[in-house]
């Protein structure tokens, strides 16, 4: 069976070490020039205040390498959508549109093996080619994620680790991401039997939940942390002021967790109450040149922040593919069971 | 006589009608078994449900002496070549071959590969790119591979133009010829079975009206012409399948196993698709004598 599975999924092989051998090429030919601009940095053995080293780096990666870099993000994140709708879902509708379901079930095999052989070569395929371009990915945009790091929110999309796109892109999620999609997309072909709309279906339950997990999942996953930073001298963020002493803060990111997920942040008074009117003997510091920050500080007041720290990285990377992966695996279970039965 | 297929009861239902109620029937081993009924009779369900790609919702049908085939091992024993003869259009004959050698123990490749000669197929060729009639050819030699038992045919010339059709069905004539198996086949086409069948089931609504050897049937029909004449007065053992009316003239169609006597009668031969057609409008028309219970009576 392995072998008639192998025979149907060649051409789609065929395409994908194409496109993997093409990224590899395109990755291979500007990644030691990124990788030399990055040694010569200085931002490697920094030690303290590197956000000017690590934003004259980013300024330096300009032209052709912004380019490559969404480039590959893109790929990285669109491949499991595009597996699942191009190899998922038209795996079995395609059987039954064409009526060939018919000659592979009386051969002398049983269904089960059939399915069994036809969901495995291609979902591991699947999550081999994506985890290979990620993996690709993240040995090219290393140094840019390095130095996102440490000046995050200076590098267009908040290049962080947690940043949206780029925790998506790197580290294991891809896999659980791929093998979700391909899963997704074969259910769809079994429950409506003709491909282009199991494509359709597929494509738009996969946008939905790969929007529904950063926005409204990934941030639930791990209690996030709590700090209190001092309005002292390396305050970075954004202050605003209103009339009658209203005002706020929102930092960008956090001195000492460099690269922690910011969920949210704001004034606190010592207490670590939300405050947002600021003390009566504040207003008048306010219009002096310094700012109110002195006075604010005096006053116990400070900026509250609840994060992730970067320790989460990997225990949420693993977390969120084990979800994926677990979901794929009941697709996959159901697509086995509704095929068992016997169906015209 | 030992069955090929025995069914007891047996109905599928999809989601409201019935596509097969209540069929009960006896499919005799090493007989080509034409199974000829309108469209809709269930015959397509018949076989697939033989097949096992399709499990009934009552009923019970045995195969080759066990349940419909669910294990490989009585898979290897059944050729299935489904209606429109499914391929897979991006794979090559030889492909094809392979495909049945890859999943088939008892994979005859010497017989599929003279076969793919015989017939003249490029074995590189797509699947594809096939005439009707070669993706028949094509579907037919990976159910003969496997050298089955019983081979089940749904509807295999229906879709072929008249000379395609003609060579198909020589073919398969000549392979069951030299392969000791039984075949069933399903048509609504009755001159196409005629050429190759040697046993007869109509199948109308579920129901068999007349099953039995084809030798058997024609010689047990006799088309009888006199003057009018009410059917009912006719001798117990002459029974009406058809008849039509003139003031002064009946023209009845009866089936009875004993000569026909009576000398107001002009007793003449049935061919096989009138003695169908005229099953099938009695089965279609209100009841006019008994219609049903034939195939009790068929089973001597």
């Amino acid at each position: 069976m392995i072998w008639l599975t192998w025979r149907q999924f060649r051409p789609q092989a065929v395409t994908s070490l194409a496109v993997l051998a093409a990224f590899a090429i395109l990755l291979a030919a500007t990644g030691p020039h990124l990788a030399s601009l990055y040694a010569t940095s200085g931002l490697a053995g920094c030690q303290a205040s590197c956000n000017h080293a690590a934003s004259s780096f980013l300024g330096r990666v300009s032209g052709f390498y912004p380019l490559v870099f969404m480039l590959g993000i893109a790929g990285v994140i669109l491949a499991p959508a595009v597996i699942g709708v191009f190899w998922g879902a038209p795996l079995i509708a395609r059987e039954f549109e064409t009526g060939t379901f018919r000659l592979a079930w009386t051969q002398s095999i049983t269904r089960a093996r059939w399915i069994a052989s036809k969901l495995a070569l291609p979902g591991l395929a699947a999550i081999a080619v994506t985890e290979g371009l990620s993996l690709m990915y993240g040995w090219w945009a290393a140094p840019i994620g390095q130095a996102a790091r440490v000046a995050s929110g200076s590098f267009p999309l908040g290049m962080g680790p947690f940043g949206l796109l780029a925790f998506d892109a790197h580290g294991v999620v891809p896999i659980g991401y791929a093998a979700f999609g391909f899963a997704l997309g074969v259910t769809a072909g079994v429950l409506i039997r003709r491909a282009l709309p199991a494509m359709a279906l597929t494509l738009a339950i996969f946008a939905a939940v790969q929007v529904a997990m950063p926005l409204a999942i990934r941030p639930a996953l791990f209690p996030p942390a709590h700090t209190t930073q001092s309005l002292a001298a390396n305050f970075s963020g954004q202050q605003s002021m209103g009339p009658g002493g209203t005002f706020g803060f929102i930092l960008d990111y956090l001195d000492g967790e460099p690269g922690a997920w910011i969920f949210s942040s704001g004034a606190v008074n010592a207490a670590g109450q939300p405050v947002s009117v600021m003390p009566a003997a504040c207003v008048t510091a306010a219009s002096s040149a310094d700012g109110p920050n002195q006075c604010l500080a005096s006053h116990g007041i400070g900026i509250g922040v609840s994060y992730l720290p970067t320790s989460r990285y990997w225990p949420l990377q693993w977390t969120e593919t084990g979800i994926y992966l677990a979901l794929a695996l009941v697709l996959a279970g159901f697509s086995y069971w509704r095929l068992g039965r016997r169906l015209p | 006589m030992t069955a090929v297929i025995e069914t007891k009861g047996l109905g599928k239902r999809y989601r409201r009608p019935w596509a097969l109620a209540d069929c009960t029937l006896s499919v005799p081993a090493g007989h080509v078994v034409g199974l000829v009924g309108p469209n809709g009779a269930g015959k397509s369900t018949l076989l697939n449900l033989a097949a096992g790609l399709l499990a009934p919702t009552t009923g019970t049908i045995e195969v080759l002496g066990g349940p419909a085939p669910a294990n490989p091992a009585q898979l290897a024993r059944l050729g299935f070549l489904a209606q429109d003869a499914p391929v897979y259009a991006a794979l090559s004959v030889a492909d094809h071959l392979k495909l049945g050698a890859h999943l088939n123990p008892g994979w005859d490749q010497s017989l599929a590969r003279d076969r793919i000669n015989q017939l003249d197929l490029d074995p590189g060729q797509k699947a594809g790119t096939l005439s009707g009639g070669q993706r028949a050819q094509l579907a037919l030699t990976l159910a003969l591979g496997k050298r089955p038992a019983l081979l089940i045919l749904d509807e295999p010339v229906a879709s072929l133009d008249p000379l395609a059709r003609r060579e198909f069905l020589q073919d398969l004539m000549e392979a069951v010829a030299e392969q000791d198996l039984s075949v069933v086949l399903s048509s609504h086409l009755i001159a196409d079975l005629e050429r190759v069948c040697d046993y007869l089931i109509v199948l109308v609504g579920s129901r068999v009206r007349v099953a039995g050897p084809v030798e058997e049937l024609l010689a047990t029909h006799h088309l009888l012409t006199g003057p009018r004449r009410d059917p009912a007065t006719l001798p117990d053992g002459q029974q009406v399948i058809s008849g039509s009316h003139t003031d002064v003239q009946s023209t009845l169609l009866v089936r009875t196993s004993s000569p026909v006597l009576d000398p107001a009668w002009t007793v003449s031969e049935v061919g096989l698709e009138d003695m169908v057609l005229a099953y099938m409008r009695q089965a279609a028309g209100p009841g006019r004598r008994r219609t049903s219970g034939n195939h009790l009576e068929v089973q001597k």
